[in-house]
């Protein structure tokens, strides 16, 4: 078997029923009703390798949620090929749920009144682990993370993040040959999500388990995923390495000004001086961005010129950042 | 490839074991447990108290004596039992589904309906268990039915069959909440219903006992079955074919909980 993951041409569509507007409206929809269909996946194909964690990036209402419940089986795909560790997914649940783990973001699947002792238990015999791969396992655990602290506390006691953690060992703990994770850090302070992270990546290693991933967070981005896909509308927009997209919009560069003037007015004159420029402008309470693009104009032009005009305080030279790229993509395309 | 069997035996574990860890975690919320505990004793005194009020009044209905009629009350008492241990987490159902929760229960390697319905046993369904035990002992010994092993047989598979019809209704009528948005009053009027099951179907209009036994097969939750042991000069053919139609009915609603929830999107990303 070469890849672990197989979509082909996948689309999947909703019927979705067209509410009229008002009182009146909503009359007239208990008796003719206006079905419209929305694509939420518009033929996507994909394949993945064993061992490889693949980041999946999108705005809200992306498709990417859909594309999951079709690769965990939940969801039949209106149309295409989609095999998953060499299964029809959605023909094998069971067989399937075998060999996946997944966790939804902030729905736990953990028994909320179980301490987590327990919970692991009852997996233990319900995904049928033997003894040997369950204490090898538990053993893995104890040394990555603060066992102590979760395993005999109800999962309905816990925080969010010693929740999300719970769940993500959860999902590992019948060593499945894939395991999906839908935005694993949503809600999570800094230090967690960098807890989160290096558990992930390290299970991963360990265990050589596929990992594919949804996320808004480019942290998370740039801490596991070797390879990313950008999904808009429904739509493939990217599916390669970071690298290879960073250096495919390697020359654009972020310039960091920190002015003396205040920011509404340092801003507003900006934008009318450098009109000519091609230089996307973007701000905080502190400092300026300025976007440019050095194939078209250099960074010393663009700075060289508002020295003319202003004084700085201070300024940074920046590689342009996974977050600028991504929103570049959603709203440009490539 | 690892293909690992899943019978019977491995499904009762589990339950055991899930259970046994459910009723340890829900004991440990002691004021919730007594005060349910309680809560359950008291309505079902407060049933008893109606029906013998309304007694007094009325020796008879329709031809039922009182201990008849104390029979009819506690078989209904038992039959409903398996539905509210087993099956109570149907109640949640709706609400898990129009939250978009159910996914989280889509994952695991074995039967959904199983998977779900384990998730909560209600331990207070046994305090029911027992006054209906109690109250069909009662009237047993005062109908002088012979105590014998046909008759504790005939008593044991006609209980569980009236269970099956029970059970089918509480989860055909759950089961609507994956094409209906507002289906909590098909669920509650499956409840409700279960107040008639306690009194003889020939005190009904036509109309009614036709609804409550070929629509709504709420007299074979007490009525069809009991006859069996009550009147067992005048079986209808229905009393006899009763397990068979519940096992039957049982099958159908858990054929139609699964393609509901297969048709389920999980909704709400």
């Amino acid at each position: 078997m070469e890849n672990m993951i197989e979509l082909k041409d996948i689309t999947k569509e909703f019927k979705v029923l067209n509410r009229r507007e008002g009182l009146k409206g909503s009359f007239q929809d208990l008796f003719s009703r206006d079905y419209k269909i929305v694509r939420a996946v518009d033929h996507i194909s994909l394949s993945v390798k064993p061992g490889e964690i693949v980041g999946f990036l999108g705005p809200n209402g992306a498709g990417k949620s859909t594309t999951i419940k079709m690769m965990t089986g939940v969801l039949e795909p209106t149309n295409g090929e989609l095999l998953v560790n060499g299964r029809i997914p959605y023909k094998n649940r069971t067989q399937n749920s075998q060999e996946i783990g997944v966790v939804f973001g902030q729905r736990s699947q953990l028994w909320w009144a179980l301490p987590l002792i327990e919970s692991f238990k009852l997996l233990k015999d319900i995904y049928q682990i033997p003894q040997d791969e369950y204490d090898g396992m538990m053993e893995l655990y104890a040394k990555l993370v603060n066992f102590d602290e979760i395993l005999h506390k109800p999962v309905r006691q816990m925080s969010l993040g010693q929740r999300t953690l719970s769940d993500i060992l959860a999902a590992f703990l019948h060593n499945p040959k894939v395991v999906f994770l839908d935005e694993p850090t949503i809600g999570l302070d800094v230090a967690m999500k960098s807890k989160i992270r290096e558990l992930i990546l390290e299970l991963n290693k360990q265990k050589h388990t596929t990992v594919i991933l949804t996320t808004h967070d480019m942290g998370d981005v740039d801490a596991l995923c070797e390879r990313i896909v950008i999904i808009d509308k429904g739509k493939m927009l990217y599916d390669n390495d970071i690298e290879h997209l960073r250096k495919f919009f390697g020359a654009y560069r972020t310039l960091k000004i920190r002015p003396r003037e205040k920011m509404d007015v340092m801003v507003e004159d900006l934008t009318k001086e450098l009109e000519m420029m091609d230089v996307r402008i973007s701000h905080d309470d502190e400092w300026v961005f300025l976007l440019v693009n050095e194939e078209k104009t250099s960074v010393l032009k663009v700075l060289g010129l508002i020295q003319e005009k202003h004084k700085i305080k201070d300024m940074q030279l920046e590689e342009i950042s996974t977050e600028d790229v991504i929103k570049k993509i959603y709203k440009e395309g490539i | 490839m690892n293909t690992k069997k899943r019978g019977l035996s491995f499904y009762i574990k589990i339950y055991f074991k899930i259970i046994a860890q459910d009723i340890k975690s829900r004991m440990s919320y002691r004021a919730d447990f007594i005060i349910s505990t309680l809560g359950m004793i008291a309505t079902n005194i407060v049933g008893f108290v109606a029906f013998w009020l309304m007694f007094s009044k009325f020796p008879s209905i329709n031809g039922w004596g009182y201990y008849e009629m104390l029979f009819l009350y506690g078989f209904s008492l038992v039959a409903i039992t398996p539905t509210q241990c087993l099956l109570d987490n149907n109640w949640n159902l709706r609400r898990y589904v129009y939250d978009g929760d159910f996914v989280k229960y889509c994952f695991r390697p074995i039967n959904l309906f199983f998977y779900y319905e384990s998730e909560v046993f209600d331990v207070k369904g046994f305090g029911q268990l027992f006054f209906g035990l109690g109250t069909i002992c009662y009237a047993w010994y005062h109908l002088a039915l012979p105590v014998n092993f046909v008759m504790i047989l005939k008593l044991i598979v006609f209980l569980l069959s009236a269970s099956l019809f029970m059970m089918a209704m509480q989860t055909a009528a759950a089961a609507t909440c994956f094409w209906i948005e507002n289906s909590f009053y098909i669920l509650d009027l499956s409840l409700k219903l279960k107040d008639y099951a306690k009194y003889p179907i020939t005190i009904y209009n036509p109309l009614f006992k036709f609804i409550f036994t070929f629509l709504l097969p709420v007299a074979f939750i007490a009525y069809y079955p009991s006859l069996v042991i009550l009147r067992p000069d005048e079986v209808p053919l229905l009393s006899w074919l009763s397990p068979v139609i519940g096992g039957l009915f049982f099958y159908l609603s858990y054929k139609m909980w699964m393609r509901g929830a297969s048709r389920y999107d999980g909704s709400g990303s």
